[in-house]
């Protein structure tokens, strides 16, 4: 089979800083496939240009047969997009917001439906910007799934949600995946890479520096002799924090 | 196009909910309307008299130095023919004619007695009798300088039917005029900068929408919601202070939609340059405000100094006004503000340049 996303050689600079520096990688269908690394290392970046935001200098982008330089448009409507940092028009109910972005991409969709699938069912009629943190994040992948799209795109899923609501949204990408999407996000949360992704790729300043399933990385690294100060501890703090206080999603 | 129009149902039901918006937009015209509706300003001031001097002899250039020596007249020197249009579109107050045989010296017995006309504005009675007694009293002076004698000068007096010019009437067009500018300027910058800033623009880029397709729907509500204006704000015009729209509403709602379509090319413009929401206000601020004063909105634009006349009368806002004003008071067709016209569609055209210079997708 074919891989859904193909990368070879990818660059793209901002002025004199270059931000991919020359990147090649695969994603197979139906798997999860995390791009990791710590701010700044590129990772926005290539996603960006994978989902045709952003023009790259060298190399090419191909996502579902399609490549992204030659047919954005064709590329857009193949793939489902969640942005960092990105957020609706202000005014439209969460059932409006799925439907505007229906109407963006030609399709009816029944929009109460796929609010049901995230979770939202109950705040179709609710203003988008009074939703909670979490909330909106899955509103943002009811919004990206509209087009019933190939691959879709998660830039930072979980950052700034507490712990419920990032378990949360980790069995919504499962099952997104369970249902058979293939799943490319970004990640600077380990944990989060090691629990989802069937693979990852760990970028650093511009470069793919490994890439494998997490297992098998951790296995390598582990082969190279690496030890590190065995705690005995059966849970941590986190642990802690969701016996406390539940892991049903806070609805506020 | 479906999909260009349901976008804009969309925008329009997003924006009917947004409070601060619809009070600027509907509210806060009324007010205004209402406010300097109720007004009477203008009701008098100077009385503006054209002299047309078809004597040019001593005696005649005398009489006209003194009246430009007394202040309550603004005197212009215009000929007769243009003078009776500008009195019938009450931009002038008096015409005083002064005959060929004009003399104030004595005539020997026999001779005729030279006639001096003066057409005064009837829609402006009480500066037609002011100046009319500021005339006599010259005559009456210069004659007794010369000859210690009553004048032998005959003044004619006529009327002219000028249209009866309220404040109101002056006021509609330019509010309208004002509002629309506002209006599609505030609104686009305001809310575009916003949705950039939040990465709402970034977020549809990534669907394959055509830019256009989005922008246009953008132009629409924005025109929707000015017609919806304009109706409103001559709506309470016509119902609460009886003006008369002569050359028509339809004529006025469609100047006023050329208008806004120029003013939104300057706020997509603007948009596009800000960085945040906070540089918004500025330099909308510095693009109305002097048109706000300048343009014709509250009083009349020869209000502005001499200096920068030659800029105050090609600014956009002035042009539409100019065009909202000729329709709405003296019922000028659509043809007869074609220069106007033009006038608003070179600055579309340095507008729709500028914010497809500065409106940039790939940039958001």
């Amino acid at each position: 089979m074919p891989p859904i996303v193909a990368v070879r050689d990818l660059r793209k600079s901002y002025g004199k800083i270059e931000a991919v520096r020359g990147i090649s990688f695969e994603v197979a269908e139906g798997e999860v496939f995390g791009l990791l690394g710590p701010n700044g290392a590129g990772k926005t970046t290539t996603v960006e240009i994978l989902e045709g935001l952003r023009k790259a200098d060298g190399g090419s982008a191909v996502v579902d047969g399609i490549d992204v330089a030659k047919e954005p448009m064709k590329a857009k409507e193949r793939v489902g997009v969640q942005l960092q940092q990105s957020s609706f028009p202000e005014n439209f109910t969460a059932k409006e917001t799925v439907e505007l972005f229906a109407l963006c991409y030609g399709v009816t969709v029944d929009a109460l439906a796929l609010l049901g699938q995230v979770d939202l069912g109950e705040r179709a009629g609710q203003r988008q910007e009074k939703l909670s943190g979490g909330q909106r994040q899955r509103l943002s992948i009811a919004a990206a799934l509209v087009n019933r799209p190939r691959v879709l795109f998660l830039d930072e899923p979980t950052t700034g949600l507490d712990p419920q609501a990032r378990r949360n949204l980790w069995d919504l990408v499962r099952k997104i995946r369970e249902a058979g999407t293939t799943v490319f996000l970004t990640t600077h949360y380990m944990d989060e890479a090691e629990v989802l992704c069937d693979r990852v790729a760990v970028m650093d300043s511009g470069r793919i520096i490994a890439m494998d399933e997490p297992r098998a990385l951790i296995g390598a690294l582990l082969g190279r002799g690496f030890t590190k100060p065995v705690i005995q501890q059966q849970a941590n703090l986190e642990d802690v924090f969701l016996d406390l206080t539940g892991h049903e999603l806070r609805e506020d | 196009m479906r999909q260009t129009l349901l976008l804009t149902f969309m925008y329009l039901r997003a924006y009917a909910r947004d409070r601060t918006a619809m009070f600027f937009s509907l509210v806060v015209p009324l007010m205004l309307m209402v406010i300097f509706g109720s007004l009477n300003l203008g009701a008098f001031g100077r009385v503006s008299l054209a002299i047309d001097d078809q004597a040019r002899n001593p005696a005649s250039e005398q009489f006209a130095a003194t009246l430009r020596g007394i202040s309550t007249l603004t005197i212009r020197e215009v000929d007769q023919e243009t003078a009776l249009v500008q009195l019938k579109r009450t931009e002038l107050d008096m015409l005083l004619v002064i005959p060929r045989d004009f003399a104030v010296s004595p005539s020997r017995a026999g001779q005729p007695v030279p006639t001096l006309t003066v057409y005064g504005n009837a829609a402006r009675p009480q500066q037609v009798s002011v100046g009319q007694s500021i005339v006599n009293e010259v005559i009456t002076r210069l004659s007794f300088a010369v000859n210690q004698a009553a004048p032998v000068v005959n003044v004619k007096q006529e009327d002219v039917a000028g249209v009866r010019l309220r404040y109101v009437d002056f006021l509609l067009p330019g509010i309208l005029g004002v509002n629309v500018m506002q209006l599609a300027i505030f609104s686009v910058a305001f809310a575009l900068v916003v949705d950039k800033r939040r990465g709402v623009l970034r977020r549809i880029m990534a669907t394959p929408l055509r830019p256009w397709r989005f922008l246009v729907a953008q132009v629409l509500t924005r025109l929707v919601l000015a017609t919806l204006q304009v109706l409103i704000l001559i709506g309470v015009a016509v119902v609460l202070f009886g003006v008369r729209p002569v050359g028509g509403i339809p004529a006025l709602v469609l100047v006023s939609l050329l208008g806004c379509v120029l003013f939104l090319t300057i706020g997509f413009a603007l948009a596009g340059w800000a960085e945040t929401e906070n540089q918004v206000p500025a330099i909308a601020q510095l693009i109305t405000l002097p048109q706000f004063f300048f343009s014709g909105v509250f009083f009349d634009k020869s209000a502005a100094p001499d200096v920068i006349r030659p800029i105050t009368e090609r600014l956009p806002l002035t042009i539409l006004n100019d065009a909202l004003r000729e329709i709405s008071v003296q019922g000028a067709t659509l043809w007869d503000v074609r220069l106007n016209l033009l006038g608003l569609l070179i600055w579309t055209l340095v507008g729709y340049l500028l914010a497809i210079r500065f409106f940039r997708f790939d940039r958001f």
